[in-house]
């Protein structure tokens, strides 16, 4: 075992001060340490996407990360995307297009779909499946994810949600 | 008394799961809150496929700190029974398992050892640290190669590594083939693959009084697991409590018991505190079971018409090293040699159907079982018909269906189909696939812009709610069939409905609300559902192999007229009427007639609880909570078909699907928004398994595929926009008319997709006759074929 090193982190706008072993996973922190348990672990090879966060506003595998090497970061996980009582439009979508079933891969599915609705506000559908294709969903087929990411970035535009 | 069609059941009604999933708020099993004195496991596990167990040293994992304790094949062996499938075949070579192996491994991946340590990290440490010599043993991992006499034994109960061979004639067979005008016959290879739900297998065992175990685990099937925990290890079950948390995909791969749960179970007795394990990619790839790699011999005698008056399968199926509990290595055998006449008026028929025992991971259940190579095998067979007599391959098959005309009809094994669609389906498909112009178009050449396109077919029977005699059929005498449901109307008048069901992923907490809300005649918002609990409800079969809709809406339906009778009476009573006139509506009960003499839910349970002033009528139980059960019959016929159109580029034999069509038949649809996701990721899955997926051994039974980098999964790149069509043939055999719906979609992905990609290389003399359909094989025979 290694000795613990002191690691600062903002997750989902809160500045979390933590002592972590230097080979603590960032994935195993936010859901073990922090309580966390949106991001999921599908395969610790950055192959599946299930763990995704957005890191300082960009898409990243929490699987490939150490918690010490995203010292000084901005974490957004799943947790923040819906407030108590509305969920944000992409979720909404999600939910009215049936784009989840299992749901162990969507919180991967909806960061990575954030990230392309803020970057692209009106996505074709060949934009929105290269977007998504480095996240695997077994249950879906993927089609309804598509349509849900499209009809979001509808209402997004139209001005719903942040 | 009555009850209002409230229609329910039929909706798109939106998912009550939705929320919490999509909140990051999921409770599966590694997101379990975990008391802080939880032990954590790891495995360790054999690179070998054949090997000798030397010695095992843990003298360096126990020197670890927080390395609590380190236990090899011999430890586990004194606490668990060998876990063996009970399987009563004439012939089955009954084997057994260690859960961790004791002096021999028979795959690559077999565990050895185990550790166990204050946290997972450590656990990991110690796996690392345990020295395990192996002296390497000849492995053979090849169905055909494991009977050579020469082949290594796999194991030393399976002699010749034949663990069954199962054969089945008519008397009419012989001749068949001796007047047919023409013999078409074929072998059919399929690629080894596995299921990869995203969610890994895990486990986490609590003691805990008055249950002496509280087990929670990703598993299908609560009550079977409870049931061989309390055998294996030998306790009281009902001091065994089995609870499913959500659960990441199953795809049958979930409804098998693994050695994992059983030695989670002990260590957590044995050493009276919380033990959890969760797999890692790497162990799912090398130990959930595996399924496919099976080779079809078929023949078929056909007349000049093309009708097939005889039909010959050689099948042989690979069962692993070991028969998987609890349906055995004989689940794919027996599957496809009875699954194989499909939707065809087939009179004459003979099997030979053979599973061996190779170096390999066991095999099991997953989405579709044998169905996806048996369709691959009679529909390739009904396509080389077509090619053989100049006939269009739908019209082949429309000639060998039988019509909706016919239905009930009772196929060559005994299988009686109730109602369908295969004729309407095909033609349906057809239209909406413009498959006329399509091949229209084709005459003009099937090679135009660099890609050659390709129509594909499948036509489908779809096995789904096996009821006991269906297991019988197959063996599997100490599988039961049955599911149960609770309906229990509270005080205030809302409804929990208990089913022996565990959902991963099918959205029952939404879709058996629906059944339960029109068959008791309550309001949908006011049903509860609560499943994957051996303390909530009676006992089931769980949940795989399409069953959920037929077995647990069966019951339900059950439990809920029994309650609604029940609401019924003690309304009657209040309101000074008969029970027969008492009408259940919308959560209410009034007199037939009469509107203004109603009562709510609410107000008839307060007298049920003995909560206000009303008696019950005499001879009435306190409370209303009604159970049932509900076998179906041997099994519930489910049908489809698929319509495939590709393009193959001719310079890199890559696979582009430009259209895909399903029009599908399950019966009486609960949800259509949630049927249609069943189909669009079964035909996903298929999707993988035609043109990408391949779990592949070396020769020796080492291991090539142990990443997500090396088994190819499908992305949102590589599938189509679906269009699906339902037709409604509801059956008449089961309660509610419903059937099943979860396998179809691969079933018919897999033939639709190899015969489209035959179809499309058509011109070229090349024969696609095996499974994935990757561009490496297609760019070699479009090549040697000079294309």
């Amino acid at each position: 075992m290694t000795d613990e090193v002191e690691v600062t982190v903002t997750v989902n706008g809160r500045t979390r001060q933590s002592r972590v072993e230097p080979r603590r996973l960032l994935v195993d922190y936010l859901r073990h340490d922090l309580g966390l348990t949106g991001a999921h672990i599908g395969c610790e090879q950055g192959v599946c996407g299930a763990c995704t966060v957005l890191l300082d506003g960009r898409t990243a595998r929490s699987c490939l990360h150490f918690a010490v090497t995203v010292d000084g970061s901005d974490i957004r996980t799943v947790e923040d995307l819906a407030d108590l009582d509305e969920l944000h439009p992409i979720q909404e979508m999600f939910h009215q297009k049936h784009a989840l079933q299992c749901g162990f891969c969507t919180p991967g599915f909806l960061l990575t779909a954030v990230e392309l609705l803020e970057r692209t506000a009106d996505p074709d559908e060949a934009t929105i499946r290269e977007a998504l294709m480095n996240n695997v969903c077994r249950c879906t087929g993927y089609a309804n994810i598509v349509d849900a990411v499209a009809e979001a970035a509808v209402e997004l535009r139209r001005g719903h949600g942040a | 008394m009555s009850s209002d069609t409230q229609g329910a059941v039929g909706q798109s009604v939106l998912r009550r799961e939705d929320d919490y999933l999509l909140r990051g708020q999921g409770r599966f099993v590694d997101d379990l809150p975990t008391p802080l004195n939880t032990l954590h496991l790891a495995f360790v596990l054999s690179p070998y496929a054949h090997a000798r167990i030397t010695s095992i040293d843990t003298s360096a994992a126990l020197a670890l700190d927080g390395v609590v304790d380190v236990l090899t094949g011999a430890d586990l062996a004194a606490m668990v029974k060998p876990i063996a499938a009970q399987i009563e075949l004439p012939g089955y070579s009954f084997n057994t398992r260690d859960v961790l192996a004791v002096d021999e491994v028979r795959f690559a991946g077999e565990a050895v050892a185990v550790v166990v340590a204050e946290s997972q990290y450590l656990a990991e440490d110690g796996i690392e640290l345990v020295e395990v010599d192996y002296e390497p043993l000849p492995a053979v991992t090849d169905i055909h190669e494991a009977t050579d006499p020469a082949a290594p034994q796999v194991n030393p109960t399976v002699p010749g590594n034949v663990y069954f061979e199962g054969r089945f004639a008519t008397e009419g067979v012989a001749a068949g083939f001796d007047t047919a005008a023409h013999v078409i016959s074929e072998d059919f290879n399929s690629n080894r693959v596995t299921a990869v739900p995203i969610e890994p297998r895990g486990c986490l065992a609590v003691p805990e009084q008055p249950a002496n175990l509280v087990f929670y685990s990703s598993t299908q099937i609560h009550h079977l697991l409870r049931t061989a925990l309390a055998e294996f290890l030998d306790v009281a079950e009902s001091n065994l409590r089995v609870v499913v948390p959500d659960v990441g995909g199953g795809f049958g791969i979930k409804a098998a018991l693994y050695p994992e749960e059983f030695v989670c179970a002990a260590l957590a007795l044995r050493l009276r505190r919380p033990v959890k394990w969760i797999q890692d990619r790497y162990g799912a790839l090398l130990t959930d079971v595996h399924a496919r790699d099976n080779h079809y011999r078929v023949e078929a005698a056909i007349d000049d018409d093309g009708i097939v008056l005889a039909l010959r399968a050689e099948i042989r199926t690979n069962g692993g090293a070991y028969s998987a509990l609890p349906f055995g290595c004989t689940l794919e055998t027996t599957g496809g040699a009875r699954m194989i006449v499909g939707p065809y008026r087939i009179t004459e028929y003979e099997y030979t159907a053979t599973a061996v025992a190779t170096h390999t991971a066991p095999v099991l259940a997953y989405r579709g079982v044998a169905q996806p190579v048996c369709f691959m095998a009679i529909e390739g067979i009904m396509d080389r018909i077509a090619r053989r007599l100049g006939l269009d391959p739908a019209e082949v098959r429309l000639r060998n269906m039988v019509p909706t005309a016919e239905l009930p009809w009772t196929n060559i094994v005994g299988v009686r189909y109730d109602t369908g669609s295969f004729v309407e389906s095909l033609e349906m498909a057809m239209e909406m696939a413009n498959y006329d112009e399509f091949r229209a178009s084709q005459a003009q050449g099937r090679l135009v812009d660099g890609k050659y396109r390709g129509i594909g077919i499948c036509s489908f029977t779809e096995v789904s709610g096996t009821g006991a005699p269906g297991w019988r059929a197959r063996g599997l005498t100490r599988l039961p069939g049955f599911d149960s449901g609770t309906v229990k109307v509270e005080p205030t008048g809302k409804v929990t409905a208990f089913v022996s069901h565990a959902h991963s992923g099918q959205g029952h907490f939404t879709t058996f609300a629906q059944v339960v809300a029109d068959a008791l005649g309550a309001r949908l918002e006011d049903v509860t559902v609560v499943e994957g609990d051996t303390a909530a409800g009676p006992y089931g079969t769980n949940t795989f192999a399409s069953r959920s809709a037929v077995t647990g809406g069966g019951a339900l339906i059950r439990a809920s007229e029994k309650a609604r009778l029940k609401l019924a009476r003690i309304a009657a009573f209040m309101l000074e009427s008969t029970p027969e006139d008492i009408v259940v509506s919308d959560g209410r009960m009034h007199v037939a007639g009469v509107p203004s003499r109603a009562l709510s839910f609410q107000e008839v349970a307060e007298t049920a609880y003995a909560m206000n002033t009303s008696d019950l009528p005499e001879g009435e139980s306190f409370g209303i909570e009604e159970t049932d059960f509900y076998d179906p019959p041997l099994v519930t016929m489910a049908n489809a078909t698929h319509i495939a159109q590709v393009a193959v580029d001719a310079a890199d034999g890559t696979v582009d699907i430009e259209g895909y069509v399903v029009v599908h038949d399950c019966g009486r649809v609960i949800n259509p928004m949630i049927v249609d996701g069943q189909v669009m990721g079964g035909v996903a899955q298929g999707i993988g398994e035609a043109l990408m997926e391949e779990f592949v051994y070396d020769p020796d039974g080492g291991v090539r595929t142990a990443t997500l980098m090396d088994y190819l999964l499908p992305s949102s790149v590589d599938v189509p926009n679906y269009q699906i069509a339902h037709i409604e043939s509801p059956s008449i055999d089961t309660v509610g008319g419903f059937k099943g719906v979860g396998e179809g979609g691969l079933i018919g992905a897999v033939a639709a997709l190899v015969n489209a990609v035959a179809d499309a290389l058509s011109d070229l003399d090349v024969n696609v006759n095996t499974k994935p359909l990757r561009p490496a094989l297609l760019s070699r025979l479009i090549r040697e074929a000079g294309g």
